[in-house]
């Protein structure tokens, strides 16, 4: 066994990343999309923070949450909503939702070589009415889907929703089939589950749930989202799109 | 946060250098493999380090505590250092970590003070103004791969709004109720936590300062870069103070009766 | 009077004292003496014609270009000194290519009408540094033809970069009068067919020359088929129904 003091030096250059924990979440309805994150930040075994907010209102239309890299991701929402005061500015209307999927893309394959390491999720509702989730990788690959979790529990949460909005590995009763779409209630219940699962049994998931509604011009889901205690509006425009938050706790063990 | 300023920013990794075991001179080199890297220095790790910030919210403001010590790997190198340090009227920015990359930052800090306040237009940097800049300021430099090797505390008091905020080397930011940096992170932010939580409204300064004092004494205790020598600094509505140094009031008298360890015959 | 002039003539960027630029207003006189074009909005498209001059019969007058392509849903016609517009084409169609690359979406008739502006006083003497510039304004005016989320869209660019929308438009030098015209006959609610028509009956008061399938060219941009400029055949047909 050599001695550690006759080693050569190690070569150990600065990293310039790190990983603050965490877990997001969105599922799109016929009409409505729901964007999730928990707000514990973390890093190691060490809670920084027991309120740091992954998820952002973009537009009445759009939300983007964002996991892995904290300084990377507030970052990266910085300029995502610096481009979209700019288009507003040039075009004078807010960006679509698919616009706003492919800007990320390129902002983010434009830092291919020295990545932002975050992992996107953008919710909201497309120009034709209906909910929308896209999903990206750290450097922009992107596809649209009706649900994706990402982050720290990833691997806890998205086989969960497979099997509860998907229907994956369940057969549906003789003669019945499975629903497209699940109702707004069923969804943000799904979602509570899957991150009280995940602060379970994930140590860098928990202290706080910050769940995003938007709702498409004249949605049904309201009535069910309005008998929700704590539910707030931020809606900016009179556009028809109306976007809430939901605030709950979760264990801070 | 990591207790060795040397690990901050490096991948965590338990089988190499853990104790800080290499003398100084005989650090791993971080030379970038390119014939020019002689012409550029950078900060690849941090020579003279100061060890942990503490913070925390009560009733009238923000407290925050240092000591004053800045250590030359395990050598006490400097004792009578401040890394606490005012900026403007309402802002206190503490420092763990690399002390020239701070004295730096301090620098640039009071020429933005006053570039401000030449101005005369009406604006002041608050602490939020203060925190936000600082950490484009670390955000951009480890993004060149030139890291100012710190982590620091902003604290602050304007509007009758108190602040407190943490920035690192990486630009990481958050904010809570009570902050610590380097080993503080792991022996004083679950005491500040379980004595401040719930209480910031009514925490009296002198009770605050009975936690941080407590803290600083548990510090002292078991960071071997620590010192008794500290400070405070308040910021409430009535501006800014930073004590004078003082000393914490320890007793080693419990370590006669512990057994198992060293040269004893018994 | 034109002594009194020269001072103010010979800065491109210099103001008179009462305010004007010269050369950016000699620019846009160069636009009276090109071709006539129009261009006409209708609930159902845009409609482009302009006059093409067939200096000699040797001339083959399909090489003429007063009319071309940006993007699919974007058209432009021009009058003028029709080579500075390939300038400010080639930017309106880099502009509109970068903004469905980076958008995922057609860019607005505004937006690259805006970005074409954008260009046009960019031009005489460059700071120390900085790359040489235009020397002189562009001699051209556009009608660019469009349609997005807002429906079809008509607008006219001039040399000084101003930008205005219409209803129908017609520039170069018989603009005077195929503006009255248009002005009688342009009406809400026409359909393509119609503004077809009244395209080439607007040409055709002003031009000098027995109106063909040679010496005119028409183009559309509808929802159905985005750009397209016409093909003899076709213009042809509607000559012979005017």
């Amino acid at each position: 066994m050599v001695s550690l003091a006759q080693q050569q030096p190690i070569q150990q250059s600065f990293n310039p990343y790190t990983e603050n924990g965490g877990t997001i979440l969105a599922v799109s309805g016929a009409d409505f999309s729901v964007i999730a994150g928990d707000t514990r930040q973390s890093e190691g075994y060490n809670i920084q923070t027991r309120y740091a907010p992954k998820v952002f209102k973009l537009t009445d239309k759009a939300v983007l949450a964002v996991n892995g890299f904290a300084a990377d991701g507030n970052m990266f929402v910085k300029k995502v909503k610096q481009r979209l005061e700019w288009y507003r500015h040039a075009h004078a209307k807010d960006m679509p939702i698919r616009s706003i999927a492919r800007l990320i893309q390129t902002m983010l394959y434009a830092r291919r070589f020295f990545p932002y390491y975050v992992y996107n999720i953008l919710g909201g509702i497309e120009e034709d009415g209906t909910g929308a989730v896209y999903s990206f990788d750290p450097v922009g690959s992107y596809e649209r889907e009706a649900c994706r979790a990402a982050g720290a529990a990833q691997s806890l949460v998205q086989p969960f929703l497979d099997n509860q909005i998907y229907f994956k590995n369940q057969t549906p009763a003789p003669g019945t089939s499975f629903p497209q779409h699940l109702p707004l209630q069923t969804v943000l219940a799904l979602v509570i589950d899957s991150f009280t699962g995940a602060t379970e049994r994930h140590i860098e998931v928990g202290d706080g749930l910050e769940m995003y509604v938007v709702l498409s011009r004249g949605s049904t889901a309201l009535q069910s989202l309005q008998s929700i205690r704590g539910v707030q509006e931020i809606t900016a425009t009179n556009d028809g799109e109306r976007v809430f938050v939901i605030r709950k706790e979760l264990k801070k063990d | 946060m990591d207790h060795f300023p040397t690990n901050w920013g490096r991948p965590r990794n338990d089988a190499h250098d853990a104790y800080g075991t290499f003398p100084i001179p005989q650090r791993p080199q971080n030379r970038v493999n390119d014939s020019f890297s002689d012409a550029v220095q950078r900060t690849q790790q941090p020579i003279v380090t100061g060890t942990s910030v503490l913070a925390l919210k009560y009733k009238d403001g923000i407290l925050m505590a240092a000591d004053n010590l800045a250590s030359y790997g395990s050598l006490a190198r400097f004792k009578d250092v401040q890394r606490l340090q005012a900026v403007g009227s309402t802002t206190v920015v503490g420092a763990g970590g690399d002390m020239s990359d701070f004295q730096y930052i301090q620098k640039f800090l009071d020429e933005l003070v006053i570039d401000e306040f030449s101005a005369h237009d009406g604006h002041d940097l608050g602490p939020a103004e203060i925190h936000e800049y600082l950490s484009q300021v670390m955000y951009a430099r480890r993004s060149k791969m030139n890291p100012l090797w710190n982590s620091l505390l902003v604290g602050g008091f304007k509007d009758g709004k108190r602040f407190l905020s943490y920035v690192d080397l990486l630009g990481t930011t958050y904010s809570a109720s009570t902050l610590a940096t380097g080993y503080g992170a792991y022996l004083a932010q679950p005491i500040l936590r379980k004595e401040v939580e719930g209480r910031e409204d009514t925490l009296t300064e002198e009770e605050a300062k009975k936690i941080m004092e407590t803290c600083m004494k548990v510090l002292f205790y078991r960071d071997a870069r620590s010192l008794d020598k500290y400070q405070f600094a308040t910021i409430t509505a009535q501006g800014v103070t930073i004590s004078e140094s003082q000393f914490l009031t320890t007793s080693w008298s419990f370590a006669e009766g512990i057994r198992g360890y060293g040269a004893q015959t018994q | 009077m034109f002594l009194t002039r020269s001072e103010y003539d010979r800065g491109v960027n210099t103001f008179s004292p009462e305010g004007r630029l010269f050369q950016v207003e000699y620019a846009i006189e160069a636009i009276k003496l090109g071709s006539t074009t129009v261009g006409i909005k209708t609930p159902e498209g845009v409609v482009l014609g302009v006059e093409k001059r067939v200096q000699s019969p040797l001339l083959e007058s399909n090489s003429i270009e007063k009319i071309m392509e940006i993007d699919a849903h974007l058209g432009c016609a021009m009058s003028g000194l029709t080579a500075d517009a390939r300038t400010m084409i080639d930017h309106a169609r880099v502009t509109a290519q970068n903004h469905a690359f980076t958008y995922d979406e057609r860019i607005k008739v505004e937006s690259v009408t805006q970005a074409v502006c954008d260009l046009a006083l960019r031009f005489g003497e460059s700071v120390h540094d900085e790359e040489a510039m235009m020397s002189r304004p562009f001699g051209v005016a556009l009608l660019i033809a469009g349609i997005d989320e807002l429906g079809p869209q008509l607008f006219h660019t001039d040399p000084s970069g101003t930008f205005i929308r219409y209803e129908a438009k017609a520039i170069g030098s018989g603009s005077e009068a195929a503006q009255g015209e248009l002005q009688d006959k342009w009406h809400k609610q026409m359909t393509l067919k119609e503004a077809q028509i009244l395209a080439l009956r607007v040409l055709k008061q002003v031009m000098e020359e027995k109106l063909d399938q040679h010496n005119v060219q028409l183009a559309q941009v509808t929802p159905s088929k985005g750009f397209e400029i016409l093909d003899e055949v076709g213009l042809k047909a509607i000559i012979e129904e005017m």
